[in-house]
């Protein structure tokens, strides 16, 4: 069976199609099933798959032409608060986004804004993933959202008439959502589900809903709370297509899942923080997933490198790591790449040894070559993952991620690079008090030309021995 | 010198400008050029691959930096910088000692070499010539420059500025007998003697009479008036071998750099136009624009109007990104991916002008070059820098006359 999507509205992708390809799977309701999902003028994506999740349009760290050359991801979320901050001095502008003109290269303002390539699918969501919690909670008709420039209501017809305009593949209508990791007591449970069952009325009842593939959430709150709210979605938005797939925020739920939205593409938006997770959640019937992990890991200075299968163990009591740390200054001479056998960018053109020392002297290709792996790595994890729910048993996925769980440690491995500058508001605190995300950069740096002081550059004065030991100039014996 | 040809392709019949072919053992450069600074073996952000695509074929790397991180140990091991970086095409590093010295604010020098004492813990070190030529063995560059005595040009004292001078000369000597492989990479002698002209002329004789395939002239961009910096170059060229590469250090503004041209200079260095870019500055043939500048929220243009580099070209064409300002707008100083692509269009454009500059020279019609060049930086010829005017009008191009048309 597949789901056809009509979308009339011209310009957008005029039909989202996901098809289960183990037709024994398409109603089961927890159990990992191989898939595609198409949008007529984007990639197809095989699932299970990951989408890239963007910080303020980017990919972090990737330029659209490194995309488009390294990346195979192929799709990428982006949230609205990203987007539409009003800054002090111009508080009554429009989000400059509304206004982008579109080309054939980039068919939505979501592409053409961002410079996104056009073959990735766009999912638009209302907050970043994972979302900064507001102190100043929902409303009946708003929800609020933290832009660069702070906290600012978001009503529901603003989305509604922002993801009209933009365009994007797939979007995630607004729900009721606290953000915090505090199961929300039984009252506020009961409001999230009717808030949010409100809201998606409206959505529906809206032309604008139909510009887009909508996946509707499913919220991280018990099946009997949100019951209505679910028969809603099966009963009326099902059979005239209106309602393109779900988005999870709690993957556990999925065995509880009302049968007429089994066949619908299930997206995650409860990032799993490891592969374990990963596979857990695919057993559980989850088709896309969206992993901020990848982007803070490659912050901190860590190659994955694990496969799906695991590789047969060469010590069964010896787990192994899922990643490297590659800022560790053992690897200063090691002329390996990031992880053996990987043929990806990074790997294929440079060394441990040189990413090590772009990571200590913070020069921002670091970075980069580490997200090119690091996405790679994921790539094939789930191309791994869908190899062998395509082809084999269904017994032979769960068996291989018993051996994943048994081969590989529970966690990442710390990493101990200085993070990129603070890339703005995503890492403010949500408490307040947190100390510095980087000690100071080394040495004074002057203002430029323009007085700007920020932006760190280049160390000016050494640390530890190095000059010393590095051999740079000798030490005088006096 | 075996690891260098100099083809001398056109010259100016108005300035000193000459348009010429740089061989080098990872390939040929077109003079002139810019050099942008990989200081620590990565121009900021873009990947070997995307610094290729902006049409670089010789960037810098920093000495002083690579021989702390990663140090001579890991260059040897893994080959060179070449190696290391992923960058098959050509590298040229300073000595070193520059940035000891104007890092270090401590470093003191000696006949010996820059004498400094450890960040760490106080101790007293040495760079010599010999350790910096070991250094630059090590690295693999295609071009090293000499450990020279740099002092900044308005130094007061003349017997001090003197003593520098000579002492850059033996300096050289010293580097030339501790060059392990003339074959493969070429050393440049370096031209001191702060502003005093004689002292310049005594220099490039000493150092002319060394012989090394390439001249550099050192000492400037230390805060010297444009006036003074522009006689430099202009009595230094005069001097030197004809056949020969002149390389004028640390310089990057295009104004400098066009009018360094036409006296006589062929090779240029400089962090400005890959750091601007961070701080969200787009050089453009109409001055630099500062990208954060709410005018350039809502602005769907490219950064820079038939701009030819992948982030402007127009968006129908292979490769393109289509970028527009309102997206570096939106992204300057919050996600590095803006400065990244700022300076790409920078780097670009640096690389852009020389080859333009070199086009015109060949076609002997360089100094229209320069009067468009100045026509689209100032709407008004008032406004012209009076440093530039003199300097050109040296060289017999008047910037101020009525135009032909
Ligand atoms: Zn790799
Ligand atoms: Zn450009």
């Amino acid at each position: 069976m597949t789901v056809d999507v009509d979308i009339e509205e011209p310009g957008s992708s005029t039909a989202m199609r996901f098809e289960v390809l183990k037709t024994a799977l398409k109603d089961a309701a927890a159990a990992a099933r191989p898939g595609r999902l198409s949008f007529p003028t984007r990639r197809p994506i095989e699932t299970p798959n990951f989408m890239g999740v963007t910080s303020r349009g980017c990919l972090p760290h990737l330029t659209p032409d490194n995309v488009t050359k390294y990346i195979q991801a192929s799709g990428a979320y982006m949230s609205l608060e990203d987007f539409i901050e009003k800054p002090q001095q111009h508080s009554s502008r429009v989000p400059p986004i509304y206004s982008t003109p579109t080309s054939s290269k980039h068919p939505t303002p979501l592409h053409s804004f961002t410079g996104m390539p056009s073959f990735i699918t766009t999912i638009l969501g209302a907050r970043r993933i994972p979302a900064v919690p507001s102190p100043m909670g929902n409303t009946n008709k708003s929800i609020s959202v933290f832009t660069n420039t702070g906290f600012q209501p978001l009503t529901t017809s603003d989305y509604l008439s922002a993801v009209n305009t933009l365009k994007p593949d797939i979007t995630i209508p607004l729900s009721d959502l606290t953000n915090s990791n505090i199961t929300p007591n039984s009252k506020r449970a009961l409001r999230m589900a009717e808030r949010t069952e409100d809201w998606i009325v409206d959505w529906f009842n809206s032309s604008s809903s139909s510009s887009t593939a909508t996946f509707a959430p499913v919220l991280p709150i018990s099946y009997p709370m949100q019951w209505e709210y679910l028969t809603r979605l099966s009963e009326d938005y099902v059979d005239n297509s209106q309602l393109s797939g779900l988005a999870i925020y709690d993957p556990s739920l999925l065995p509880d899942l009302p049968s007429p939205l089994l066949s619908l593409p299930r997206l995650s938006l409860s990032p799993p923080t490891t592969p374990h997770q990963i596979l857990s959640h695919i057993s559980l019937g989850i088709d896309l997933f969206t992993l901020p992990f990848i982007n803070t890991i490659s912050d901190a200075g860590i190659a994955l490198n694990f496969t799906f299968p695991a590789p047969l163990p060469s010590s069964p009591s010896r787990l192994l790591p899922l990643g490297t740390d590659i800022s560790n200054p053992s690897f200063s001479k090691s002329v390996t790449p990031l992880s053996e056998n990987c043929k990806c960018y990074s790997c294929t053109t440079h060394s441990k040894a040189y990413v090590q020392h772009l990571l200590a002297a913070r020069e921002m290709l670091g970075w980069t070559l580490l997200q090119i792996h690091n996405h790679h790595v994921l790539s094939e994890f789930f191309s791994g993952v869908r190899h062998l729910l395509q082809n084999g048993p269904d017994e032979d996925f769960e068996k291989a991620r018993n051996d994943f769980l048994r081969a590989y440690e529970p966690d990442f491995p710390a990493g101990h690079a200085e993070k990129p500058r603070a890339r703005g508001y995503q890492y403010k605190s949500v408490g307040g008090g947190e100390p510095k995300k980087n000690k100071p950069a080394w040495g004074k740096l002057g203002p430029d030309a323009d007085g700007n002081v920020e932006g760190v550059e280049t160390p000016v004065v050494p640390e530890g021995k190095e000059v010393e030991e590095k051999g740079f100039a000798e030490e005088v014996k006096e | 010198s075996a690891a260098l040809t100099f083809e001398l392709l056109g010259k100016c019949s108005t300035t000193r400008a000459r348009a010429s072919i740089l061989t080098l053992p990872h390939g040929k450069v077109n003079l002139p050029i810019f050099m942008p600074v990989a200081t620590q073996a990565s121009l900021k952000g873009l990947t070997p691959e995307q610094l290729e695509g902006t049409g670089c074929r010789l960037c810098l790397n920093n000495t002083y930096h690579l021989g702390l991180k990663p140090g001579q140990e890991v260059l040897d091991a893994v080959g060179g910088a070449h190696n290391f970086q992923g960058w098959n095409h050509n590298l040229l590093t300073d000595s070193g000692g520059f940035q000891m010295v104007s890092l270090l604010k401590l470093a003191n020098v000696t006949e010996e070499g820059v004498r400094f004492l450890s960040p760490h813990d106080g101790s007293p070190m040495l760079l010599t010539p010999e350790h910096s030529m070991s250094l630059q063995n090590s690295i693999g560059s295609d071009i090293m420059m000499q450990l020279d005595d740099v002092l900044v040009t308005t130094h007061p004292d003349k017997a001090r500025m003197r003593e520098a001078m000579e002492r850059s000369v033996r300096w050289l000597d010293r580097c030339i007998a501790a060059h392990k492989y003339p074959e493969r990479q070429n050393l440049f002698c370096i031209i001191q003697g702060g502003l005093d002209l004689e002292m310049r002329r005594e220099c490039c004789r000493e150092m002319v009479a060394r012989d090394t395939p390439g001249i550099a002239i050192g000492g400037l961009s230390g805060g010297e008036a444009k006036d003074d910096f522009c006689k430099v170059v202009v009595t230094c060229t005069e001097l030197l071998p004809e056949l020969k590469p002149r390389y004028v250090m640390g310089i990057g503004y295009p104004e400098d750099l066009v009018v360094s041209v036409a006296l006589g200079a062929d090779m240029f260095d400089c962090v400005w136009p890959t750091r601007t870019a961070r701080f969200g500055n787009a050089i453009t043939k109409h001055g630099v624009l500062n990208m954060k500048r709410e005018m350039y929220a809502a602005d769907y243009g490219p950064i820079e109007d038939n701009c030819g580099c992948p982030c402007c070209r127009p968006i129908e064409e292979e490769g393109a990104l289509g970028i527009t300002r309102a997206f570096i707008h939106h992204n300057a100083a919050k996600e590095t991916v803006a400065a990244h692509l700022l300076t790409l269009h920078n780097v670009w454009y640096q690389l852009n002008l020389m080859g333009k500059a070199k086009e015109a020279i060949i076609a002997d019609r360089f100094p229209a070059f320069i009067k468009e060049f100045f026509a689209g930086l100032y709407t008004d010829k008032k406004d012209y820098p009076s440093w530039a005017v003199d300097a050109l009008r040296g060289v017999g191009v008047d910037l101020l006359e009525a135009s032909a048309d």
